[in-house]
């Protein structure tokens, strides 16, 4: 019998985790709505950035906002030159090429990064190490972290929701996503906006990989799980819908806790694959058309 | 000498034809580098079998990186070391040859991946033509690797890959030097769980899912049982996962008192920190990979958990001085790598088949190591008849204060107390 402590815990450590897979769908949402590219090297760029922030903390304990203010624009940045450089000179190509060597290069540049960043950091796992105080409240283990990272989730959920909805950039995003062409008649330089987008969306991924290392460990091999988590949460939630994804992550987050908790922990990473197979079965034109 | 000039001649023309049916001058850099870098594969593909005027060459292949490279990353440099050792006084003594013979190992990368060890051992066999079989490591390797042996008839000495089951297919050229061993695993550490008091009479196995993992709690889940410790429960969890609450908190409400966690190091580094994170106490909390590279990866909250360990400077025995000695040379601690005993224990055990054969032969040699005995600084490493070398066993070691691991049992062997039960878990 399953006491209602457990199974509070539970919920409480799904949400977190949920909260998490759903920033690392953000920017992979964002990337495929505007530019149209399954970017498989995006969860990688997660296992990256949480190395990375984890090495530089440890090496020179340098405050975490300031880890985070120094990298994200270096992220922000290749993004930039990975697209302009790797990814847009494919779109001059005919259907089959680009498509085959957009799958090439983005997962090229998985495998690299991976070995390269242990090549640099060493394949173990890293955490950003900061012991926040653990409390108990009815049976259930809450921590300063969890608190932080849940109110981090919300914060950024709401503040890359309504930058999306308020500013020109928001709005260019959604004219390029909506109509390439009407937008470029409007003035709206669709070939720079698809490269911020996809410069915003690694960003992005780079503060999810702080938050992500605040309470797991990461390792540079982590990243395609994460990419194929985000592939699930922006099915489910609606591509370019960042609340959908936020509640889509939560669900998948509390399904594999639940998962675990009432049948085999084993099988709980293997839920958001079955969850995705099932969708696109039933729903194989995705939820939002079939409504 | 005109015979050479014609040679050139004849050569030049058809670089110039070459040359022209290329259509760029990039295109035929290329092929001239590829050119080049084929005849460098040369010697290595002519390497003669067998011969007493090469080295012996020794074919294996390290997870240098991937998953298991925490355990492994500076066994390159080991194997490098050890070879140039055993060389400093000539090599082996082979009586056919009728005098020492250097050894030389072919190294590659197998990433942790079973498929790239795979294509990497048929590369062996095929166009390096290495002499004789060291490594792989792992129980997942040790699943697809050896039918290659028996395809190529190479003697193959595994090192740790220490389920026994993969030594029951009846492969004929397959030798494995685990340490520990499943079946010896624990067993100074159950012996121990035997004297202490307050007793536990309870056990939680969280298990690691790989073949060798889930072997060990399958083998030590019924020793406990037949000790008097009751299972009351058994969580299996993959390498990838990082929310352990559902996990643990079925742990939690179960107030086992010992958790035994039969993972290897890099899996379990979440799984630790958070047992920490969600208070959880016990007598004990037992490690079945407790290690520097753990300790590294987890820190302070490790400390108190028991673990097994296979041998350590210090412990005299056959070859230690040599073992020592290799391992200084290369810097591999055997708290940081505590495999490298099964490592060292394969070439070892390899070398001294060779001598034992006296003759670089295959199948002399598949013969001096059948139920063969071979020296180690742990004690003699001895196959049964598939083999398994079967005796191969462990210390039971605590981590104390500071991340000092201290050997707790068997007494005779105790470099210091046991603190029972552990204070950092209460």
């Amino acid at each position: 019998m399953i006491s209602v402590e457990v199974l509070a815990q539970v919920l409480l450590g799904g949400v977190l985790i949920g909260g998490l897979y759903a920033l690392v769908a953000f920017g992979l949402s964002l990337i495929y709505g505007v530019v149209k590219i399954l970017n498989f090297s995006h969860g990688t760029l997660l296992a990256v950035g949480g190395v990375l922030a984890s090495t530089v903390y440890a090496t020179w304990g340098i405050p975490l906002s300031l880890i985070t203010l120094l990298l994200t624009p270096i992220f922000f940045a290749y993004g930039y030159l990975f697209f302009k450089y790797l990814l847009e000179p494919l779109s001059k190509k005919n259907h089959f090429e680009s498509t085959v060597g957009t799958v090439l290069i983005t997962v090229g540049a998985l495998l690299i990064m991976s070995d390269l960043t242990a090549k640099f950091a060493g394949p173990t796992q890293k955490n950003i190490n900061i012991q926040f105080e653990t409390f108990e409240i009815a049976g259930v283990i809450v921590s300063t972290t969890q608190i932080i990272i849940l109110f981090g989730i919300i914060t950024l959920t709401m503040t890359l929701h309504y930058l999306l909805k308020l500013s020109w950039f928001g709005r260019a995003v959604k004219a390029v996503t909506q109509d390439p062409l009407g937008a470029k008649l409007c003035g709206v330089n669709s070939g720079k906006i698809k490269a911020a987008t996809f410069a915003f969306g690694s960003s992005t991924v780079f503060l999810a990989s702080v938050l992500f290392a605040l309470s797991f460990p990461v390792d540079p091999y982590i990243g395609f799980g994460l990419t194929v988590k985000a592939f699930t949460i922006i099915i489910l939630g609606g591509i370019g819908n960042l609340p959908g994804a936020l509640l889509a992550g939560i669900f998948i987050g509390v399904a594999e806790g639940l998962t675990g908790l009432f049948w085999k922990p084993e099988w709980a990473p293997a839920l958001s694959v079955i969850l995705l197979l099932i969708i696109l079965i039933l729903f194989p034109q995705g939820f939002q058309k079939s409504k | 000498m005109n015979s050479f000039k014609h040679f050139f001649k004849r050569f030049k023309y058809f670089l110039i034809t070459i040359g022209g049916m290329m259509k760029s001058i990039k295109t035929f850099v290329s092929a001239i580098i590829i050119s080049l870098f084929g005849i460098a594969m040369v010697p290595n593909s002519l390497a003669k079998i067998g011969s007493c005027n090469d080295p012996i060459l020794l074919g294996t292949t390290i997870s240098e990186t991937g998953p298991f490279s925490t355990l492994a990353e500076r066994w390159r440099k080991m194997t490098e070391v050890f070879a140039e050792e055993l060389n400093r006084s000539g090599g082996i003594f082979v009586k056919n040859c009728n005098k020492k013979v250097p050894i030389k190992f072919v190294i590659y990368d197998d990433q942790s991946v079973p498929a790239t060890a795979v294509s990497l051992y048929e590369k062996m066999a095929t166009v390096d033509n290495v002499d004789f079989f060291v490594g792989p490591d792992w129980s997942s390797m040790g699943g697809p690797v050896p039918p290659l042996a028996d395809k190529h008839q190479i003697p193959m000495v595994m090192a740790n890959v220490a389920s026994p089951n993969l030594y029951d297919r009846g492969l004929k050229y397959i030798w494995g030097t685990p340490y520990p061993v499943v079946p010896r695993w624990s067993e100074r550490y159950f012996e121990m769980l035997s004297t202490v008091e307050p007793k536990p009479k309870t056990i939680y196995f969280v298990t690691h899912d790989n073949p060798v993992m889930k072997n060990l709690t399958a083998f030590w889940s019924k020793k406990a049982e037949d000790q008097g410790i009751k299972v009351i429960g058994t969580e299996t969890f993959v390498p990838d996962t990082k929310d352990f609450t559902a996990l643990l908190a079925k742990v939690r409400a179960a107030k086992p008192d010992i958790i035994y966690i039969s993972s290897f190091d890099a899996p379990s580094v979440a799984l630790l920190q958070q047992i920490r994170k969600m208070k959880i106490k016990a007598m004990d909390v037992h490690h079945a990979m407790l290690s520097g590279a753990l300790y590294k990866q987890v820190g302070e909250d490790i400390q108190g958990m028991t673990g097994e360990l296979p041998w350590y400077p210090g412990i005299k025995g056959d070859y230690s001085e040599f073992v020592e000695n290799v391992l200084n040379k290369s810097g591999v601690n055997m708290f940081d790598y505590i495999f490298s005993l099964g490592r060292i224990a394969s070439y070892l055990t390899m070398t001294q088949a060779i001598e034992k054969a006296g003759a670089i032969d295959r199948e002399l040699v598949k013969n001096a190591l059948y139920k063969g005995s071979f020296k180690s600084p742990a004690g003699n490493v001895v196959f049964d008849e598939r083999g398994f070398a079967y005796n191969n066993g462990a210390f039971a070691v605590q981590m104390q204060q500071g991340g000092k691991v201290v050997v707790v049992w068997p007494k005779e062997a105790a470099t210091g107390k046991m603190i029972w039960p552990s204070p950092t878990w209460q």
